[in-house]
């Protein structure tokens, strides 16, 4: 087995040149997020339904429903800001 | 109570889920991947070999700051679709009955009930020293049909729960009641 340190991979940037004219990396990455972001929509959709269902009358019920938006959107915000800028 | 009537005279006494401490077992993993990316490069600088990888952690860039916001929220997402799961799951004890509402997954839901006057024997196991401290235990409760079983892993306080279903045991041999 050999004693070289490992090396840390490269980033793939060739792949970008196979991206069709006029579409960018960050645009790419912004999409990527757009599909990450419904895929949390759907999630959360089926969760709160299942919550006002069954647990309508329970006191946890709102406060949970409003903790996961409030985290969920503040990460969402955090994410997209890197996005924001690459885009500009 | 959405998920059954209460009979006429019928009146929930107490309503339980897991011990708290099952659902924090259940949160670790999510607390480590949550973590990872921020301990990571603390870890990797203890070994030397794999320090340049601790440069793919740097979260200045705003292409890293995509990938860790989109890693927190699934994360996110994880923990908080285990803390819907816990609390969809309960055990409620009526003076008639007990009701076990089982949410398996998403639109996957059984709610089973046996009437306190089926039941012949209740036991209460508690396992080991974490189970004792903490007063997590099973209730299995055995009707007179020797294959009908209902079992209550995981309850706080075994033996409270096991005392209150025996104080709401009908004494008499009267049948059960109708739509059993």
């Amino acid at each position: 087995m050999s004693d070289e340190p490992l090396q840390p991979f490269s980033p793939p940037t060739s792949l970008a040149g196979l991206l069709p004219e006029g579409v960018s990396a960050g645009v790419l990455v912004e999409w990527a997020l757009y599909i990450v972001f419904a895929f949390w929509a759907i999630f959360t959709i089926i969760a709160i339904y299942h919550w006002l269902k069954y647990s309508h009358a329970s006191w946890v019920a709102f406060p949970a429903i409003g903790v996961h938006l409030f985290v969920s959107i503040t990460l969402m915000a955090y994410a997209l800001s890197g996005v924001i800028i690459v885009s500009l | 109570m959405k998920e059954f009537e209460l009979e006429p005279g019928e009146h929930v006494v107490l309503e339980v889920r897991k011990h708290w401490f099952l659902f924090l077992a259940e949160l670790l993993p999510y607390a480590i991947m949550a973590v990872a990316p921020f301990a990571l490069p603390g870890i990797f600088s203890y070994a030397p070999p794999l320090a340049p990888y601790a440069a793919f952690l740097d979260f200045s860039t705003p292409l890293a700051r995509a990938a860790l916001g989109v890693w927190l929220l699934v994360v996110w997402t994880g923990a908080w679709g285990a803390f819907t799961k816990y609390f969809l799951n309960a055990w409620v004890l009526t003076s008639q009955r007990i009701v076990n509402i089982k949410q398996h997954r998403f639109f996957s839901r059984s709610v089973s009930s046996l009437f306190l006057s089926r039941i012949q024997d209740v036991t209460t196991d508690v396992h080991g020293i974490l189970s004792s401290l903490l007063g997590i235990g099973t209730i299995k409760a055995q009707t007179a049909a020797e294959d009908v079983q209902f079992v209550m892993a995981g309850i706080p306080r075994p033996e409270m729960m096991r005392d209150l279903i025996l104080k709401y045991v009908p004494e008499d041999d009267s049948p059960p009641p109708a739509g059993v």
